[in-house]
């Protein structure tokens, strides 16, 4: 993987959410202001987040957030982030071509179009400046909506036959080959049965040879198998990241980047993707 | 058409769909329950819900395309399975009738009982599935109205069109209920609430 000429390495990575949003569902307008998404920013790269991804307008249902404030949200982030991390991935969380165009512009180097590709051109502005796209799957939902009563006859073939088209899409715009992500897109047009199905057939997304993000972070497809909030939904999540990076997914959207960090690296340890960080007992 | 009960179909309404959740919600399946029994003295009972296609649906109740492990089957749609899965104790012979449309297909002769599947808006709150929309709350509203008076016109009056935009799969059943009842009925309505944001209504014509 490679996004505007910087290189990923081999190896289980973390993507660390930064929402400068008031009101996104976990966080919850913690780092809304540019001070404290800054130090957002800071913290998630000394933690050895190797993609940092910026939002302007949180998920869910809720105000509309004009094109002009998402980009200045995000533009301001992304520009004072450049400056301070020259070779850390940045990514924009946006699914509005704009938005990505004025990003990209102040140095991001991914657009995270988490939204299933409403606007096709998006693809086109991440070919334009050489960044990375992430192609996701939202069952064809409008963004910002909440799934209600949908239906798949086989959830991981449709994901599976959507992302590869979106993938395949996006090099056809001309994004590169090696800088594109596909992200099943846990809870987007999903009810929790159906976001468990397409974690428990990573393998099948694996498989397509497109490397995998996982967005799953405290994720209501968690919350609802514990039945608990968000704030309560640390190990379920990372139950699923082992799970899914056990089976080959290979970006981990997360909000807990040290939590997240350790259970990857375990996971590449035993996967031998990795080696130990110490290796003494009993070698002495 | 003898008796009519009217039901929502939220899939959560099955235990097994629901997970632990469906205990939460008693009052809706006390509710429901008490108005299929109204059904139970007629000879055949005709369920009418939405559907992908304005036609007669055969087969069963199939939760797989909601993510639940269930029978390979011939499958109805959920809100005819909906149906089906509440009357499976009355022992009548059914007849599942899909609405897509304004199209209604042939009931057939002969007295019978008529289970009405079908919710309110989905946009009652900003946790609903729909988003607050300011009209969902006036919207379930006259539907409870209509749905409480008995009288085939004032149901009739219910735009499909307003209510497609606010996500009720209501309307088009309820007009049948309109079309089949012929006169004013004795009607109640037991149960109006949106737990979730979708407004759920209950209640018989008889």
């Amino acid at each position: 993987m490679i996004f505007r000429g910087k290189p990923l390495p081999d190896g289980s990575l973390v993507m660390a959410i930064v929402n400068r949003t008031p009101d996104s569902f976990f966080d919850r307008g913690r780092t809304f202001g540019l001070a404290a998404a800054l130090d957002r920013v800071d913290e998630v790269v000394a933690q050895g987040a190797h993609i940092v991804d910026i939002g302007g307008v949180k998920a869910a249902p809720g105000e509309p957030v004009p094109l002009e404030e998402e980009a200045r949200r995000v533009v301001e982030v992304v520009e004072a982030a450049r400056d301070r991390h020259p070779d850390v991935v940045l990514s924009v969380d946006t699914y509005e071509p704009a938005v990505a165009e004025a990003a990209c512009r102040a140095g991001a180097d991914l657009v995270n179009d988490a939204w299933g590709a409403p606007h096709p051109e998006t693809a086109q502005v991440a070919a334009a400046w050489g960044a990375g796209l992430v192609c996701t799957h939202a069952g064809g939902a409008a963004p910002r909506t909440r799934p209600h009563r949908v239906q798949y006859d086989d959830v991981v073939a449709h994901v599976v036959d959507t992302l590869t088209g979106l993938a395949d899409a996006a090099v056809a715009a001309g994004v590169g080959q090696d800088s594109v992500l596909i992200d099943p897109g846990h809870d987007f047009g999903k009810n929790s049965r159906q976001s468990l199905a397409v974690t428990a057939r990573t393998d099948a997304l694996v498989a397509t040879g497109w490397p995998v993000l996982m967005a799953l972070s405290r994720k209501d497809f968690v919350g609802e198998v514990l039945d608990l909030p968000p704030d309560d939904r640390l190990e379920g999540t990372l139950a699923a990241t082992a799970i899914c990076a056990w089976q080959g997914a290979r970006v981990f959207r997360c909000h807990d980047v040290v939590a997240t960090q350790r259970v990857l690296a375990v996971v590449d340890a035993v996967a031998g993707r990795r080696g130990l960080a110490v290796g003494k007992r009993g070698l002495a | 058409m003898v008796t009519a009960a009217f039901v929502p179909t939220p899939p959560l309404r099955v235990p097994e769909v629901a997970g632990g959740s469906a205990v939460r919600d008693d009052d809706l399946r006390r509710a429901c329950r008490d108005a299929v029994a109204t059904l139970g003295d007629a000879d055949r009972l005709v369920v009418v819900g939405s559907a992908p296609q304005s036609r007669r649906y055969e087969g069963r109740w199939d939760p797989r395309p909601f993510g639940v492990p269930g029978p390979d089957v011939h499958a109805l749609p959920y809100a005819l399975g909906i149906g089906q899965w509440l009357t499976r104790d009355l022992g009548l012979p059914v007849s599942f009738l899909g609405l897509a449309d304004d199209a209604v297909p042939e009931v057939g002769d002969g007295p019978y009982a008529l289970l009405v599947c079908g919710d309110g808006s989905a946009c009652r709150d900003e946790k609903a599935p729909g988003h607050l929309d300011p009209r969902a709350a006036g919207f379930d509203e006259q539907a409870e109205q209509a749905l409480a008076s008995g009288d085939p016109e004032l149901l009739l009056a219910l735009d499909p069109v307003l209510g497609d935009a606010l996500m009720a799969t209501g309307v088009r059943p309820w007009h049948v209920l309109a079309a089949a009842a012929e006169r004013p009925r004795t009607a109640e309505v037991t149960y109006a609430r949106a737990p979730y944001g979708v407004g759920y209504l209950v209640g018989t014509w008889r």
